[in-house]
């Protein structure tokens, strides 16, 4: 980053420079994307992180606004750049919580207007496909998406991603998350880099009981959440064991998910992304998945597995440089449930670099 | 059950996997061999090294057993499917007729003939009519398990299916098809699906009608449907 900052006090003239703004969920981030190497010249994060219960939409708001402005702040210092170098400014106007996605729309409609520079409407879902692209270099993937709101099985095919699987019910992020609170376990949902139900799973063993489902290409885990609720009040001693069987069978329906999408569609590369897309454990099964299919598997990095301005700012830059996404201030309105089959990509297989 | 010595299931396994592999699956190897002096797929369900082996294993009894069942009730109800020759639970094995013919979804990415592509859409939404019919709901209808031999268009692998008559599973079996074109065959998918409830319809008849609507209710129900939320406009 500080290489950046030194070389960079202003822009050539074919450079592009996006700034990208997310806040879907728990992270507000702010990124700064250029279309020259190094590519990524800022990277800010600030993490909403509730002290008990779960994430409530209006309190992770107010922090978002009282955060807002040193973040941008701060991005264009470790950058290098100044607000009149940018070429655009992209935010994630969905899928994710109204009153968070709120805030960096109306941070991001502001710049666009101050600046007076064309403002992008992203795709969250998107971003997080085109940033694991991008780093891996696997570029025709199927691509297992997996966070807190979100468990989808995709891959492009005629124009855009298409759906090939996903939840019928609850994310899987959220059953982890769900279940360890019902149990006591959380929050916090972090411990050490790893969440408490991979903790709480290491001395367990499989337990017979608890459902596996699959229905074709989708799964479903709130049978499993309230199974795995009920037997741990049952039996309070078994915690480690129903913690074990609910990763185990929560993630093989997931990666079997993503198996029958390989086989069916011909992929020959598998990418993970998304907030659990940081688990270790999930990215074993995967490479072995893959392995046993002759497909290339590359893990991205777990720093952009999460939520971040980064990926906002890469697919900004991505659609700057096809002319699609453009959208007026006064019209840039937020998307709670813009599906990522929707968006049409048509720089795809390419990506940055 | 009567016990055995290991190297004798290995012994067969063996033995199997020396006929001609025809395809490798998700889940499962297809061998053609010969089977009381007829041709014959082996279908062997692999295990899978990323799951737990106990999870691996009950899964596999359950899906070999499950459809061993099911091929017997959707022969029975007419349904043009591979007949069953043998059951190996032990060896999470099953043996089939072999049907010499080519998935729908390969002879639709070869082909861009419209009339064939309508044609073959609405014959798989009539054998899936039959599979319905029969008290069956499939579970696992993409264009992979449809398989075109000569005029005929037959249902393969019961892997995921159940017995029910339960509008939801039926609209399910619905909703899985239109979905895994979507995915797969984009260019054609509203064509396809229009030909497919045709063909639904045609063997169905009245009661189609509630079924296909529930299909559409499932589809709404997915992750960030714009249309499922009339009521509010976000701003």
């Amino acid at each position: 980053m500080e290489n950046a900052a030194t070389q960079n006090s202003s822009r050539n003239d074919n450079e592009i420079i996006i700034l990208g703004i997310e806040s879907t969920a728990h992270t507000f981030g702010v990124g700064i994307v250029s279309s020259s190497k190094p590519f990524i010249l800022a990277d800010i994060r600030k993490r909403y992180t509730p002290e008990k219960g779960g994430i409530l939409p209006r309190e992770v708001a107010q922090y978002f606004s009282t955060v807002a402005s040193d973040a941008i702040h701060e991005a264009f210092r470790v950058s290098g750049f100044s607000p009149k170098d940018l070429s655009a400014v992209a935010v994630a106007l969905g899928p994710g919580m109204g009153p968070a996605l709120r805030v960096g729309a109306t941070v991001a409609r502001a710049l666009s207007s101050h600046l007076k520079i064309p403002l992008i409407a992203v795709n969250h879902a998107i971003a997080h496909i085109e940033i694991a692209r991008f780093l891996t270099g696997l570029k025709d993937p199927i691509v297992l998406y997996v966070s807190g709101g979100n468990t989808t099985v995709t891959a492009y095919n005629h124009g855009t991603y298409r759906v090939f699987g996903e939840t019928l019910d609850i994310a899987l992020g959220n059953l982890q998350d769900t279940f360890a609170r019902e149990v006591g376990l959380a929050p916090p949902y972090i411990r050490n880099g790893r969440h408490v139900i991979d903790h709480c799973a290491d001395n367990g063993s499989f337990l017979e009981d608890l459902p596996y489902v699959v229905k074709g290409q989708d799964v479903s885990f709130s049978g499993l959440l309230t199974a795995a609720v009920r037997k741990y009040e049952k039996s309070p001693n078994l915690l480690p064991d129903i913690c074990y069987t609910l990763r185990e069978i929560a993630y093989s329906s997931v990666v079997e998910v993503t198996e029958r999408g390989l086989a069916h569609l011909g992929k020959k590369q598998v990418i993970v992304t998304g907030g659990v897309a940081a688990s270790d454990f999930l990215n074993e099964k995967v490479e072995i998945m893959a392995k046993s299919h002759d497909a290339s598997f590359i893990r991205i990095p777990k720093k952009y597995a999460g939520d971040n301005g980064v990926m906002i700012a890469l697919t900004g830059l991505l659609m700057y440089r096809h002319g699609i996404g453009f959208i007026e201030p006064s019209k840039a309105f937020i998307k709670q449930r813009w599906r990522l089959d929707k968006v049409p990509v048509p720089w795809y297989p390419d990506t940055l670099g | 059950m009567v016990s055995r010595h290991p190297w004798l299931a290995e012994g067969i396994l063996e033995y199997i996997r020396r006929y001609e592999l025809l395809s490798r699956g998700a889940e499962s190897e297809l061998y053609l061999g010969s089977f009381l002096g007829q041709r014959a797929v082996f279908k062997l369900r692999r295990r899978k090294k990323y799951m737990d082996p106990m999870l691996d294993r009950k899964i596999r009894r359950t899906r070999t057993f499950k459809e061993a069942r099911i091929i017997l009730q959707a022969y029975k109800g007419g349904v043009a499917t591979p007949r069953l020759f043998g059951f190996y639970p032990s060896l999470y094995l099953l043996v089939l007729e072999y049907i010499p013919g080519k998935r729908m979804k390969d002879v639709i990415e070869e082909s861009s003939d419209l009339e064939l592509i309508t044609l073959l859409s609405r014959n798989a939404g009539y054998q899936l009519g039959q599979v319905h019919s029969s008290g069956i709901v499939h579970g696992d209808t993409t264009t992979s398990n449809f398989i075109l031999y000569r005029d005929q268009l037959y249902v393969i692998d019961f892997g995921l299916s159940d017995s029910s008559k339960n509008v939801e599973d039926r609209a399910v079996d619905l909703h899985l098809f239109r979905r895994s074109i979507e995915s797969t065959h984009a260019k054609y998918s509203d064509i396809m699906y229009s030909s497919f409830l045709e063909g639904y319809r045609e063997n169905m008849g009245s009661i189609a009608e509630e079924i296909i609507e529930k299909a559409e209710e499932i589809r709404l129900r997915g992750r960030y449907i714009e249309e499922r939320r009339t009521v509010w406009r976000d701003i």
